[in-house]
């Protein structure tokens, strides 16, 4: 339940900052899947995602995100934490 | 010996023979001293200096994964940082740093006078520094384990396709090649000379002959008409991207031949149709190393001031880019303009997205058409300030005297230059429209059909005797 809220919440969050409502999240969703998903807008995502979820990353988190699995993960250790 | 020089016709073919005749664990110890002997043959005393930044960073990368705590693993990579930036500032910023601090102090009549240094730029400094750096931080953040082998090391900073103008390459890539001993790979090796013989064209017939022409239009700027001018600003970024991107293509290209896969650094750029798009497309290494270690960081520090946190990133990222490229502010004022560029692009993005989509755009010919071109005379423009011309009064002069003496005789030159000049502009567009919107179009180099490859090579490598232009001077980027 609480994964779906994650997902269902990263979901909004990834429509309203890419300005594309039919973006549908999966494990392997990289920045080559979305075309507005670049070095420019990509730390307006994170900002977002940390003021959402009460959160705050590393850099070195940050770096390491391969793909949007990878950031559902990160979130996940952190909400629990 | 430079790409350009006959003494890298005989050096090249020598060392790829002994190369591929030499068992595997001694390819790379072969490497090293090829690449020191090439760095060498340029001035010798300059080849300590790198071996220098290469021991320190040995030394450093080896501490900084060593330390026990983070506080002490930070200390240590701004201490590396600091070390390894010291000779590119000494060598590059020296005198205008100080030439700035008299003319403060001055202003406070306060006469200071430090003496001026007038030693020649080490050619690759500011590339070999800018990976040297890439390392330590790869290792501070742990991407990559540190080498302990100091041969590879050295290998990496002194590789001699990229040492004196890139592409500027990642421990993370280069690393694994040079400790895997690639083996002899027919495809690879073909692939390699067709890049650097499309290099050499690009760099011999395009770039070399435009160069007479431009040089000749802003050495007297004073007297040239405005539509020359123009003709000088619109033909000067396509001499920058034949010669750093032909250059660039040889650097490939020679490294493929010997089985090392080398970061791509040109791609098209001028098909992009925003300046977004086009650093996406330019000196591709350069703008990832300036976003991976420069921009990533401060956007992620400034993150919490949303889009004015990226705007103040682009601006102090590319004021970064500007300072890289010379120590003048007629580069920090193309530094600015291009961080300008994009953070107008960033803060207007889904306007102009909403409006190109309400219009359907973005998939009408003539809108590409008009964007590539605002987007290349924008770009054409800005570049002024980065190379050609010595001061920002002088390229606004030469602003205004386009806009206000632009229906006027244009100098063409002798008439062989502008005609060779668009010749191969004309062939190295061809080629390159035909790689952005046909892929899948008639191959020359790739075809299946053996005649047409050898065809295809016999008719550039005569073009670039007929018509390239082999005392064209150096390589653009080595003067960065």
């Amino acid at each position: 339940m609480q994964v779906e809220t994650h997902i269902e919440k990263l979901t909004t969050i990834f429509r309203e900052v890419f300005d594309d409502q039919s973006i549908v999240l999966n494990d392997e969703m990289t920045a080559n899947d979305i075309g507005s998903w670049d070095s420019l807008s990509h730390m307006l995502m994170i900002n977002q995602v940390e003021n959402v979820f009460s959160i705050k990353f590393s850099l070195r988190e940050i770096n390491k995100l391969k793909n949007v699995g990878v950031l559902i993960r990160l979130i996940e250790s952190k909400s629990t934490n | 010996m430079t790409f350009t020089s006959f003494g890298f016709l005989i050096f090249f073919p020598v060392v790829i023979l002994v190369y591929y005749c030499l068992p595997g664990k001694y390819r790379g110890w072969f490497l090293l001293l090829a690449s020191y002997y090439f760095y060498i043959n340029l001035k010798p005393v300059y080849a300590l200096l790198l071996a220098g930044i290469t021991l320190t960073t040995y030394a450093f990368t080896l501490s900084i994964a060593r330390a026990k705590t983070d506080k002490g693993r930070k200390s240590l990579l701004v201490l590396d940082i600091i070390v390894t930036l010291l000779p590119l500032f000494f060598f590059k910023y020296y005198n205008f740093v100080n030439t700035g601090v008299y003319s403060l102090l001055d202003s406070f009549g306060i006469r200071w006078p430090l003496p001026e240094i007038s030693f020649i730029l080490p050619i690759g400094i500011s590339f070999y520094t800018f990976m040297a750096l890439g390392y330590a931080i790869d290792v501070y953040h742990e991407e990559i384990k540190p080498e302990k082998d100091l041969s590879v090391v050295a290998l990496f900073l002194s590789f001699f396709p990229v040492v004196l103008s890139g592409p500027i390459e990642r421990a993370t890539n280069m690393f694994p090649q040079f400790k895997g001993r690639p083996r002899f790979d027919y495809d690879k090796v073909v692939k390699g000379f067709q890049l650097m013989l499309w290099g050499y064209f690009m760099k011999l017939v395009v770039a070399n002959r435009i160069a007479i022409l431009v040089h000749v239009i802003f050495r007297d700027v004073d007297h040239s008409t405005g539509s020359s001018l123009f003709l000088g600003v619109v033909l000067y970024p396509i001499q920058v991207y034949a010669d750093l991107g032909g250059y660039s293509l040889i650097a490939i290209g020679a490294a493929a031949v010997m089985g090392i896969d080398v970061m791509q650094n040109f791609n098209r750029p001028f098909f992009a149709t925003s300046m977004s798009q086009f650093w996406r497309r330019w000196h591709i290494s350069l703008i990832s190393w300036l976003t991976d270690y420069i921009y990533t960081p401060l956007s992620f520090n400034f993150r919490k001031y949303g889009m004015w946190g990226t705007v103040i990133a682009l601006m102090l990222t590319f004021l970064i880019s500007g300072v890289w490229h010379g120590a003048a502010l007629t580069f920090i004022f193309w530094g600015l303009l291009q961080g300008s560029f994009l953070s107008i692009e960033a803060v207007t993005t889904k306007q102009r997205r909403s409006f190109f989509k309400k219009y359907n755009l973005t998939t009408k010919g003539w809108f590409v058409f008009v964007s590539c071109v605002f987007t290349y005379l924008l770009f054409a423009f800005s570049e002024l300030f980065c190379g050609p011309i010595d001061s920002i009064g002088k390229a606004f002069f030469i602003i205004e005297k386009i806009f206000s003496n632009f229906i006027s005789p244009i100098y063409f030159g002798n008439p062989s230059t502008i005609i060779f000049s668009l010749l191969g502009i004309l062939i190295l567009f061809l080629v390159e429209w035909q790689m952005e919107y046909l892929p899948e179009g008639f191959p020359f180099f790739n075809n299946k059909n053996w005649l047409v490859r050898k065809l295809s090579y016999a008719i550039l490598i005569i073009i670039i005797l007929l018509i390239g232009v082999f005392d064209g001077g150096q390589f653009i980027y080595f003067q960065f």
